[in-house]
C-alpha cells in the first residue's frame, strides 16, 4: 500500500477513501495563526462520477490508488462488456457495459481510446473529445426548412445510438459529434 | 500567475517574476506608507536576523531548520524573539517587516515564505494597539476603520452555535457532522476546524472584526486575565477581514519563569529536533517593559490592497518560483 503525506497532495493525485478510488480536483489548505492545519479537498468518485468535500488533518497520510489510464483499442461488445486491447502488449480488457453507460452510443470498432485501469482492473473509459460517426438513418429534410434551426434525431451507424442534428444532415453522412455534450458539431466533407 | 508577464512559448525553466510590475510597484508604495505611519509614531525601524540561534515555539507552526558548520539554526516563523529582545534591552518602540519561514503552509493565503510586519509599543495594552493596528490597515487598504470587538467565546456561540467552554465532547464532536472523525477526538482539533469552517469565514465581513479574549490554553506568549463573565483569557487578539486572518496580538506576558515553563511544555510535545532560544529566554528572564506587541502577515494585507486572489499574487517570486 503506498501512502503520501497529506501535504504533498495536488490536484490530479488519484487517491483511495472509503475503499474507493478518488481523483482530487482541488485542494485547499486552511489553518488558524496558531492552531492545526487543515486540507479541504474536492473529489471525484472514479466509480460513481459522484464528487465530495474531503476534510484532513494536516499531517495526516493518504493511500495512494493505483490507478493508471491506459490508450485502447475497442474490440467488440458482448451483450454484457466491452472488449478493449492494449496495441502494445496485445492485454485484452473488458469493461461492463453499466461502467460505459452511455458512451457506447460512440463506441465504433476499432476506435482509440483511453481505459482507466484500477489495480489492473479496467473501471472507465475516456472517449475521444469529438468522434466521427456515419448517420445510418434520419428522416429527409423538408423542403424550405433547410433555414430552421430545429434538429431532429439521426441514427448512428454500428452502434444504433442516436444524436441531435441539424435538419440538412442525410442518411450517409459522416458527421463529428462532442462525446462530452452528445452535440452534433459538423459534417465531415 | 501574470498573463502579463507569463508570455507563451516561455522557455522550459521559468525564470520570470510571479507578480507582475503593476503589482510589485503597488506593494512598494504600501510598504512606503507602513514606513511613513510608523516614522510619524517615532516607532524605530529595526533588522532581525534569519538565521537564529533557537526556534520559534508557537503550537501548530513549525520552523525550518538550516543545517550549517557549527550546527543548526532557525528560520524565524516570526521576528518576535529578537524584536522583544530589543524592547528588553531598553530600545523602546521598535518594528520590522522581516522574512518569515512556516514548514508545510501552503495555500490560498498561506505561503511557506511571507513578510511579516511586526512591531511593539511599550507601555500600551492589547485593546489600544489593536486600534493602531486597525488604523494601519485601513490606510493601507483604503478602508473605513469601523469595527466590531468579539470574544473567542462569544463568536463560536453566534456563529458555529455552540459554547466551545461548557459544551461535551459528545455535543461539540456532533457540531462538526461529516467532519467528526477529522477531530480524532481531540477538542482543540475540533475547534480549530469549527473555527476556521463555521465561524472565520464570517468574520470581518464589511468592517475589522478584532478577535480577542483566547481560551488561556491558547494564550502563546500573551499575559492571562478575567474576562468579564469570570474565565480566564488570553490578552490576545486576532484582525480579520473578509473571514481572512490579518494580525495577531499580545499584551505581553512578562514573567520570564513562565514563558519558559510554556515553552518547555511545548517543545516536550515535538519531536521534531528544535531547542529553545535560550538568548530570547535570557532577555525574558531579566524583564521585559510591559508592552504589547502584534505581528501581521504583510502578503495578506498586500492581496486584501490589490484585491488579488492569493498571498502567492502579491510576491516577486512565491514559493513555486523561488
Amino acid at each position: 500500500m503506498d501512502t503520501m503525506g497529506i501535504g504533498e497532495v495536488g490536484k490530479g493525485n488519484k487517491l483511495i477513501f472509503d475503499g474507493a478510488p478518488w481523483l482530487v480536483l482541488e485542494v485547499n489548505f486552511v489553518k488558524p495563526g496558531k492552531g492545526n492545519a487543515f486540507y479541504k479537498l474536492r473529489v471525484i468518485n472514479l466509480l460513481t462520477g459522484n464528487t465530495l468535500e474531503k476534510t484532513l488533518r494536516g499531517g495526516e497520510k493518504v493511500e495512494l490508488a493505483d490507478v493508471e489510464d491506459r490508450e485502447m483499442q475497442y474490440m467488440y461488445h458482448d451483450g454484457t462488456s466491452f472488449a478493449f486491447m492494449d496495441q502494445t502488449t496485445f492485454e485484452q480488457v473488458s469493461v461492463s457495459a453499466k461502467s460505459i453507460g452511455d458512451d457506447k452510443d460512440f463506441l465504433l470498432e476499432n476506435m482509440m481510446l483511453m481505459v482507466t485501469l484500477w489495480n489492473q482492473e479496467p473501471i472507465a473509459i475516456r472517449l475521444p473529445n469529438t468522434v466521427q460517426v456515419e448517420v445510418e438513418y434520419t428522416e429527409p429534410a423538408v423542403k424550405g426548412d433547410t433555414q430552421s434551426r430545429v434538429l431532429k434525431p439521426a441514427k448512428i451507424k454500428g452502434t444504433g445510438g442516436n444524436v441531435q442534428v441539424p435538419i440538412f444532415v442525410a442518411i450517409g453522412d459522416k458527421i463529428t459529434v462532442n462525446t462530452q455534450t452528445r452535440e452534433y458539431s459538423g459534417r465531415v466533407k | 500567475m501574470s498573463p502579463e508577464v507569463r508570455k507563451s512559448g516561455s522557455p522550459e525553466v521559468d525564470w520570470r517574476p510571479t507578480a507582475p510590475v503593476g503589482v510589485l510597484r503597488r506593494r512598494a508604495a504600501l510598504v512606503e506608507r507602513t514606513r511613513a505611519f510608523f516614522r510619524e509614531r517615532g516607532v524605530l525601524e529595526v533588522d532581525t536576523p534569519v538565521l537564529q540561534g533557537g526556534a520559534n515555539l508557537d503550537h501548530g507552526v513549525t520552523p525550518m531548520h538550516v543545517e550549517i558548520a557549527g550546527g543548526t539554526r532557525f528560520l524565524p516563523t516570526s521576528p518576535e524573539h529578537p524584536l522583544k529582545r530589543l524592547v528588553a534591552a531598553g530600545v523602546g518602540d521598535v518594528w520590522t517587516l522581516a522574512p518569515a519561514f512556516r514548514a508545510g503552509e501552503r495555500g490560498q493565503r498561506h505561503a511557506p515564505e511571507f513578510r511579516m510586519l511586526e512591531w511593539y509599543r511599550v507601555g500600551w495594552d492589547d485593546r489600544r494597539l489593536a486600534t493602531e493596528v486597525i488604523t494601519l490597515l485601513s490606510t493601507l487598504t483604503d478602508l473605513s476603520p469601523e469595527h466590531d470587538i468579539l470574544a473567542w467565546r462569544d463568536a463560536f456561540r453566534t456563529h458555529a452555535n455552540i459554547d466551545p467552554l461548557t459544551a461535551d465532547d459528545a455535543a461539540l464532536f456532533a457540531r462538526l457532522g461529516a467532519d467528526a472523525a477529522v477531530a480524532n477526538n481531540d477538542r482543540r482539533i475540533a475547534l480549530d476546524l469549527l473555527l476556521t469552517r463555521d465561524v472565520e469565514p464570517r468574520l470581518g465581513r464589511g468592517r475589522w472584526t478584532v478577535l480577542t479574549d483566547y481560551p488561556a490554553d491558547q494564550c502563546a506568549q500573551a499575559r492571562i486575565r478575567q474576562a468579564g463573565d469570570g474565565t480566564p483569557v488570553a490578552a490576545r487578539f486576532e484582525i480579520y477581514r473578509d473571514g481572512i486572518e490579518l494580525a495577531n496580538g499580545y499584551h505581553e506576558l512578562l514573567d520570564g519563569s513562565a514563558l519558559r515553563g510554556r515553552l518547555e511544555q511545548e517543545l516536550a510535545a515535538r519531536d521534531s529536533g528544535e531547542r529553545l532560544d535560550e538568548r530570547f529566554l535570557a532577555a525574558m528572564a531579566n524583564g521585559l517593559p510591559d508592552c504589547a506587541g502584534v505581528a501581521v502577515g504583510f502578503d495578506r494585507v498586500v492581496m486584501l490592497a490589490l484585491g488579488l486572489p492569493d498571498v502567492g499574487a502579491t510576491q516577486a517570486f512565491t514559493w513555486g518560483d523561488a
